[in-house]
This record gives C-alpha cells, structure tokens and sequence, in this order.
C-alpha cells in the first residue's frame, strides 16, 4: 500500500517583485553583461581597451585647453569623429547581450517568469543603450567638466554640450536597436560580430562614392541626403537641425535641411525594435 | 590537403548564413560600380577611388574576415573541432586544407568580382582591373591566413581581426606613415600599382617589400596554424 508522505516542501509566501523588478534586474544583469562584468577577465578587456581609447581624446581636449587655452574636439562632433571605435564597441559587444540566450536556448526559462517577450526585448535594448551612451557620454562629461575648471574665455558651451548628450542618447538607441536585431539572427558569437560591422562598412564606405557620383553628375541638392546613410552622420544632421550646430560631414558639406533625417531616425527605430521583436517571437516558440 | 575536410569545410561556410554576408559584400561592389556607370562615374579617377575605398579598404578585410575565420573558428567554438583531431589526418595538413578553402573562396568572392566592377567602370584601360584583381586575390590569400591563425590562437578572432583592418590599416596607417608598411592593404596596392598605369593610384610601399612580405606572412600563419593545431588543447584554456 503506498503512501504520501509529507517530505517537507513548502510554499513561498513572502513578497512578490513582480514584472518590474525583473525586467530592472535583467537590464543590470545585460549591462553589466556588455562590459564584462560579472564574467572572466578575458571578457572585460574589449569593452574596457575600447572605453579607455574612448577617453583618449577627452585628455587631449583637456590637455589643449590648459596649455594652450584652446577648445579641442566640439561636443558635437565628438560621435562623429570616434565613430569607428563605437561601431567596433557595438559590433563586439551586442552579440554578449543577445547570443548567449538564443545559443544555450534558455528563453522558455525567462519567459516562464513574469518576463514577457516585450519586457525581454526592452531590457536587452535599454542595456546597450545605457552602455553606448556611457561610452559616449563619459569622455564629454570630462571634457565639459575640464572646461569649467579651466575657465576659458567666453562662456562655456553648456548648450552645446547637453545638445549633444541628448543626441549620444538618440544614436545609442539607433546604433543598440540595429545592432542588436542583427546580432540576434544568429547564436554564433562571430557571425554576430562580422554581420554588425559588414552593415555598418557598408554604410560609412559607400557614402564617399554616393555623394561623390551624385556630386559630379551635378545633383548637389541629392548628394547630401548620401550622408544619411551612415548612421552617425544621420544622428549629426538631426543635431545640426535640432541645435543649430556645424555640421561635421566631410568636405564642409551640410545636410538635408528640415525634419527629414529626424524622421528617418524614428522610422529606423521603429524597424530595428520590430525586428528585434519578431525575431525573439519566433525564437521563443522554437 | 584533405579533401574529405575540405567538402567539410565547403559545406560548413557555404551552407548556413555565412555565405549571405560572404554574397553581400562583393554585391555590393558591383551595385556600386553599376550606379557609378549610370551616373557617369566611369572615369580612371572614380574607378580608382572606388577600388581603393570599397574593394581593397572595405571589402577584402571583412571577406578576408569572414572567410579566415569562418573556416576554423566555429569548429573550435562549439567544440566539434575534436571529431576532426582525433582522426589520423596530420594537423599541419588540416590547417593547410582549411586555408586553401578560404583562400578558394577569396579567389571567387573578392578578386572577381574586383575584376568585374572595374572592368564595369573602364573595361581594360591602364590595366586598373586586372592590377587590383591580382591585388585583391594576393592580399586575399594573406588575409585569410592571418586571420585563420588568429581564429586558432583566441576566441576573439573576428573582434581582434576587425581591430587590426579597421584601426590598425584605415586609422593608425593614416596618422603614422611607417604603419602603412605593416598593412595588407598596401601590400596588394603595391601589386596594384605595379600591373595599373592608372595616373591617381599612387602607394608608399615599394614592391621589393611588398611581395616578401606577403609570402612571409601567408606562409608564416599558415604554418603557426598548424604548429598551434598540433598543440591545441582539447579541454580548451578557460
């Protein structure tokens, strides 16, 4: 005759955290994730190499401002003229965030908890956004912080300066959406990788010939929408137009005047998070 | 060589998605060549601009990339490189097997269509096409060399790899001259140079170094892969 014994497992009636207590603790876990945080030591040395070279040009921002009491690099431009690094940053680092997950199929286990796909997916993009933005946000703080303290002639440039946070913040979701959403279409690490930075060549090295072909076909006007199709010239123009700030394309070329390209940022978000969203629909019934 | 490995090798690279990013760069270039044609862009200097900026800076490094460490690099991710050492097949041999599949594959995805989109912009003229097709199939093969040795030394092949043609060839090559001696991509521009009578294509790296150096380094990072594949540990070092 068998028997039920009563072999001691108990119900949890403490508190319950709920849906936003575990989406924060995903997002932390992921950010910590892309610098490698929490992980082998071989992890932390790309993001760290890469914030470190991020700061490079902040020091000798400081350094011309207090030898030679001149301004360096512009806050605005600062995105633009690093862009290789934060491309490299993205490309190396959102594969960390999204491959791991897909790879070792643990998706039913978060999806079994109050995290849903959406809270899923916003995490992941919060955390990359976070960490580009601090990667940007980080060496203009310096510089700014440098300026107040050297106390060059003429006001300081807050303006400039906190236009040009605001639009790090609007790069970092384009650049995080994208990279991410592509990241996720394969498990494999590499692939992930050489896919990111493929895309983003491919961008920044055919605008030159774009621009270059329409120029000398004598499409002026239509040469300089060929800077929208890179990224962080894309962002630039919306700056240039929000702030009223230099343009930094090549060549002393401006942009398309108008609320176009700020347009097309918002289009282009909405793509990257509705990819990213189909694409952990589908991997999540998998 | 192997070919057993090397259909192994083929069908790994060319049956998943690798192969949509090994098609879209080199389609790319030619979509590229075909618009600079439609818009009257078909002149030496465009065309030069095009291979230097495109083909040789942009195209041939990430192929390169790809393919180097595509063959060699997923195996030793996910481990299934045990079934291919465990065989009696020399180590030294799958290495170079693998290298000529990737370079196989430089020879068909970058030098020809950098035959092809040159040709599109000035057919024969001054030999432009034919000089960077040799260009791109030469630095091709030292590409894909290095880079299947970086993909036997370190997990992070494909980030280190983009470093070095990213930072190493476009940044640091421009701020200091003497970098430039150290760059593939101006090792297979000496070649260019060389064959092309091209007026715009000019190169600081004489061809005395260029060709030496380029046997070196294919050779030399073929052999250390298969020195470094002999030694591999299977247990992985983490």
């Amino acid at each position: 005759m068998s028997e039920i014994y009563d072999i001691g497992y108990r119900h949890y009636d403490g508190p319950r955290l709920g849906r936003g207590y575990s989406t924060r603790a995903l997002t932390v876990h992921s950010l910590r994730g892309v610098f490698g945080l929490g992980r082998t030591a071989r992890s932390k040395i790309m993001p760290f190499a890469l914030g470190v070279i991020m700061l490079l040009p902040a020091v000798v921002s400081i350094a011309m401002m207090a030898l030679i009491k001149q301004h360096g690099m512009s806050y605005s431009s600062f995105a633009v003229s690093m862009q290789t690094v934060l491309a490299i940053f993205l490309a190396s680092q959102s594969p960390t965030v999204v491959a791991p997950d897909l790879r070792y199929r643990v998706l039913p286990l978060y999806l079994s908890r109050p995290v849903a796909i959406a809270e899923y997916v916003t995490a992941k993009v919060i955390a990359m956004t976070v960490a580009l933005f601090l990667l940007i946000a980080l060496p203009m703080t310096l510089i700014y912080v440098g300026e107040l303290l050297i106390d060059l002639e003429g006001p300081p440039q807050t303006k400039e300066y906190l236009g040009a946070l605001a639009m790090a913040l609007v790069l970092a979701l384009l650049l995080s959406s994208f990279g991410l959403a592509i990241a996720s279409l394969t498990p494999r690490r590499g692939l992930g990788v050489a896919s990111i930075i493929a895309v983003y060549l491919l961008a920044s090295a055919s605008v030159p010939v774009i621009y270059g072909t329409l120029q000398s076909a004598g499409n002026t006007s239509g040469a300089l929408w060929a800077w929208l199709v890179n990224p962080f010239w894309l962002v630039d123009a919306v700056q240039v137009w929000l702030f009223d700030t230099t343009p930094n394309a090549l060549d002393g070329s401006g942009y398309p005047p108008g609320p176009a390209p700020a347009i097309i940022v918002v289009v282009l978000i909405a793509i990257g998070l509705a990819a990213l969203a189909a694409r952990y629909r589908k991997a999540a019934a998998q | 060589m192997n070919t057993v490995v090397a259909g192994i090798t083929y069908r790994a690279l060319l049956g998943r998605r690798r192969i949509v990013l090994l098609l879209l760069l080199p389609l790319a270039l030619i979509a590229l060549a075909i618009m600079l044609r439609l818009f009257g862009g078909n002149d030496p200097h465009s065309a030069e601009l095009l291979m230097d900026n495109f083909a040789i800076a942009v195209m041939l490094p990430l192929l390169g990339l790809i393919a180097g460490t595509g063959v060699i690099a997923p195996e030793i991710d996910d481990g299934t490189i045990i079934h291919l050492m465990s065989k009696p097949i020399s180590r030294p041999v799958i290495a170079q097997t693998k290298f000529l599949v990737a370079a196989s594959l430089m020879a068909v995805f970058a030098a020809v269509p950098t035959y092809f989109s040159a040709w599109l912009l000035v057919g024969n003229e001054d030999g432009l096409a034919a000089g960077f097709a040799l260009g791109a199939l030469v630095a091709g093969f030292a590409y894909v060399a290095v880079f299947l040795l970086l993909g036997t030394i370190t997990r992070h092949a494909v980030t280190i790899g983009i470093i070095y043609a990213l930072l190493w060839e476009t940044v640091v090559g421009t701020v200091v001259p003497g970098a430039q001696k150290f760059s593939i991509q101006q090792w297979a521009k000496s070649i260019a140079v060389q064959i092309s009578d091209n007026p715009f294509l000019d190169t600081n790296v004489t061809l005395g170094f260029a060709v030496p150096a380029l046997i070196i380094v294919t050779l030399g990072a073929v052999l250390w892969a298969g020195q470094r594949l002999r030694v591999f540990a299977l247990t992985g070092d983490e």
